[in-house]
């Protein structure tokens, strides 16, 4: 097959990009095991006050895992428990959020955490905290009239 | 008596289509602004917690 020279050039230039993003990809999710936020795991929706570890939202230090701290969110219309925490800079947390009833959001703004809270599925974010600050929290699926004042906030302090 | 056409013999300039130059140059260019931003938003998600 005849093919014009500067064909070949931006095949092999496009097809070239594509294995580099596809193998960024690979490596985020293979090995350093990035996954979506809600990854398989469920909870009765009903029942969330008496699950652990909804049945106790807040900051919670946690020994022998990858992470030092677990952040738990309950979100229900229109509100987050809890509405405010501290967490010490540089604690690698791992959040953990469900909602009571209807389909809500989680976006800490200005940073990467941003989930879909799902009844009956738990999502799930661990990061390091490593900027201190006053994060805003906010919903960000339309869940009914409250929906705009629906938010919380995380401090980040040393 | 009027002249057919048939006998006489017209020159038609036939452009030279095969240059892919332009076609070259708009495909690494949309090419570089694909990657550009690309590395922009990695770079970002790589900056923020």
């Amino acid at each position: 097959m005849h093919m014009h020279k500067f064909e070949k050039a931006w095949l092999i230039f496009g097809i070239g990009s594509l294995l580099v993003f596809l193998t960024v990809l690979g490596v985020s999710a293979f090995y350093l095991g990035n996954q979506p936020p809600s990854c398989l795991a469920t909870i009765d929706p009903e029942k969330v006050d008496t699950t652990v570890p909804f049945n106790e939202p807040g900051l919670k230090k946690v020994e022998g895992k990858d992470w030092d701290y677990e952040l738990v969110y309950v979100a229900s219309a229109f509100s987050y428990s809890p509405a405010e925490v501290e967490v010490p800079y540089g604690a690698k947390v791992k959040i953990i959020a469900t909602t009571k009833d209807v389909v809500h959001g989680f976006e800490v703004a200005g940073s990467n955490i941003n989930m879909m809270l799902e009844p009956g599925y738990i999502s799930e974010h661990v990061t390091t905290f490593d900027k201190t600050g006053e994060y805003l929290i906010v919903c960000n699926e339309y869940c009914g009239v409250g929906h705009h004042m629906m938010s919380s906030k995380i401090k980040v302090v040393e | 008596m009027a002249k057919t056409e048939l006998s006489r013999k017209t020159k038609t300039e036939i452009e030279d289509s095969s240059s892919l130059k332009g076609t070259l140059a708009s495909v690494f260019l949309l090419g570089f602004f694909l990657i550009i931003t690309w590395v922009g938003v990695y770079l970002l998600f790589i900056s923020r917690f």
